[in-house]
């Protein structure tokens, strides 16, 4: 492709392999998102008859229905909202005062704070002393314990951090001249500039409290607080394991249109990220390098 | 006499730097405050596995007892069971899934229709952004006896296949679901170290006629190979652990024997029916000074061979 300037080249053996292989990648990751729309639409009938199903030839939203009619489903829905709406301000707060009070000037403590903060992506004491802490605080079965576990991503600080470490010093140095504490400083010369990056780790901040089940599943034991992620797990687990030990004679007798009902839970866990995902993708460039630590 | 003077003197000023900085201090202290709390209040938590956890004494008021625990844990067999699944698989992870992102931005590169490879690089990196509960819910569906490839199998006369719950397909599962999770993402990074390479080069190979495929291999491979190199860095420190999130959704009893690695033997062992924490952190220790290590390892290697590290 990086042919010299305007220079048409003719399709050779190169281009056939790759658009083929890239095709057929493509394919592989749409066709089970498809397959799980038309099972959440389509009748049991349907789905036994015609198990190949890309769209169902007459849509219901029976599943959804019984899906809503679940109530699980709804403490699921507000469990998620409200880890979403406190935790990603309590994570950009945390993260933006470090990223900010390490970014710049030099103090007695500097290099502590930063080697402090890194040396927990090289180590760390691991989830039993965290929930034998939590347990101790008494925030355990409270949201609290969820959203205080993961607060602060590292990687997150070290790409916010060298966002403010390439705003120019100028700037700031005038602020402080007419007078402008760090607060000051911080919203009214640093946020303002720094949107790119704020919109890119709100949104990575988002995406991942949005996917938190993992502190849940250890911290909270309450069913009226469990998130949606793991009341997707529940609803899908709960005849799938019947469903991997059993024969398929077994399979016969039981209940198909399950699926229905487990896949329009997986639509409506995945429509939210779906509705971020073309804001987020703008962002990509930021996230280069959140791309580098996350693979 | 003069040297005392001397220091009190510097601690004076550095009391005088910080009162001078207080600001900035103020300014970070819930952030430290976190820190502090949650991620060093945790690590001194790790001293359970040199004691005997009582529930009533607490982890600070516990008893000692010197390197018990760890007698216990080595003398496990399923402890030792878990560290050989895990090895293996991070093995099979380490041939099947970590070139797959190099290559695919290599075919990303090499698309020509500029449309197609925006919308192939937006469909590629969306599952980057679900959970594994519902990736895995994902690949339940078309995996289970009834589902899309199992009917497709059938359609052809194949018998169906057992995907989810047998032992052999597990490992193959986990580097297929993991690629079609993650490859997109991960080739992001690539991408951005091939559109840093001087296009000057690709000129000078066209002007001396070079083939695509050369151009590849001589010219965009050696100049991402930092890149892949602090990736292999980066895969090194996870030696000890498995994808949990991925293994935990994917994994059902009957794959137990397979899907033991060490981060489920920890969970299974602190919260199924009767925890022993000492014993538990004790494991959980092991388990971050073996991908301590292995990354501070990798990382003097690397840099060894001339290739880029982590720390500078």
């Amino acid at each position: 492709m990086k042919d010299i300037a305007g220079k048409k080249r003719k399709i050779d053996g190169v281009d056939i392999f790759v658009f083929t292989v890239l095709t057929i990648w493509l394919l592989i990751i749409i066709i089970p998102f498809v397959n799980a729309v038309a099972i959440s639409f389509a009748t049991q009938k349907e789905y036994v008859d015609n198990p190949l199903m890309l769209f169902p030839a007459n849509p219901t939203f029976r599943s959804y229905e019984m899906l809503l009619n679940d109530y699980r489903i709804w403490t699921g829905f507000r469990t998620s909202f409200l880890i979403v709406l406190m935790g990603v301000p309590l994570n950009m707060l945390l993260t933006m005062v470090l990223a900010y009070g390490t970014s710049r000037g030099s103090y007695p403590g500097k290099k502590i704070i930063i080697g402090g903060i890194l040396f927990t992506m090289l180590f760390n004491g691991g989830i039993i002393p965290l929930y034998l802490q939590m347990k101790e605080m008494g925030l355990t079965n409270h949201l609290w314990s969820v959203l205080l576990a993961g607060s602060v991503n590292v990687f997150y600080f070290v790409i916010m951090r060298s966002y403010f470490q390439s705003l120019p010093d100028s700037l700031i140095e005038s602020a402080r001249l007419d007078g402008a504490g760090e607060w000051r400083v911080l919203f009214h010369i640093i946020l303002p500039l720094s949107k790119p990056i704020i919109a890119t780790l709100t949104l990575f901040y988002l995406v991942d409290r949005w996917n938190e089940w993992y502190h849940a599943l250890i911290f909270i034991r309450n069913s009226d607080l469990q998130p949606l992620q793991l009341v997707l797990r529940s609803i899908v687990m709960e005849s799938s394991i019947v469903n991997n030990v059993t024969s398929a004679a077994a399979m016969e007798t039981m209940q198909n249109f399950d699926m229905g009902v487990k896949m329009a839970a997986v639509i409506v866990t995945i429509l939210p990220v779906m509705c971020v995902f073309p804001f987020l993708q703008k962002h990509f460039a930021q996230g280069v390098m959140v791309g580098a630590v996350k693979a | 006499m003069k040297g005392r003077a001397e220091t009190v003197k510097r601690k004076d000023s550095v009391f005088k730097e910080i009162w001078k900085n207080k600001a900035i201090y103020m300014i970070m202290l819930p952030g430290i405050a976190w820190f502090i709390i949650f991620a060093y209040g945790p690590m001194s938590g790790l001293q359970l596995a040199f004691k005997e956890y009582s529930t009533k004494l607490g982890i600070w008021g516990s008893p000692w007892c010197g390197m018990e625990n760890f007698q216990y844990v080595f003398r496990d067999p399923s402890f030792l069971r878990s560290v050989g699944t895990t090895l293996w698989i991070n093995a099979g992870r380490l041939l099947f899934q970590f070139p797959v992102p190099i290559i695919l931005a290599l075919l990303f590169n090499e698309l020509r229709l500029k449309r197609y490879k925006k919308i192939v690089q937006t469909v590629l990196t969306f599952p980057q952004f679900l959970s594994w509960v519902i990736v895995a819910s994902i690949v339940i569906n078309i995996l289970s006896y009834d589902g899309l490839v199992n009917s497709v199998i059938a359609a052809f006369g194949g018998e169906t296949v057992n995907f989810m719950g047998s032992a052999g397909m597990f490992q193959p599962l986990l580097y297929i679901t993991e690629n079609w999770k993650s490859a997109g993402w991960g080739a992001i990074i690539y991408m951005a170290a091939i559109s840093g390479i001087d296009v000057d080069q690709y000129e000078a190979a066209d002007l001396d006629g070079a083939s695509r495929l050369q151009k590849i291999f001589r010219i965009t491979i050696p100049n991402i190979l930092p890149t892949i190199s602090v990736m292999f860095v980066l895969q090194m420190g996870n030696l000890m652990s498995g994808g949990f999130d991925q293994v935990f959704n994917l994994s059902n009893p009957a794959v137990k024997d397979v899907s033991e690695i060490l981060d489920m033997y920890i969970y299974n062992i602190s919260f199924g029916s009767t925890p022993d924490f000492g014993f538990s952190t004790a494991v959980s220790l092991f388990r971050s000074v073996v991908n301590c290590v292995f990354l501070v390892a990798a990382d003097r290697g690397a840099k060894a061979l001339g290739g880029s590290g982590l720390f500078a």
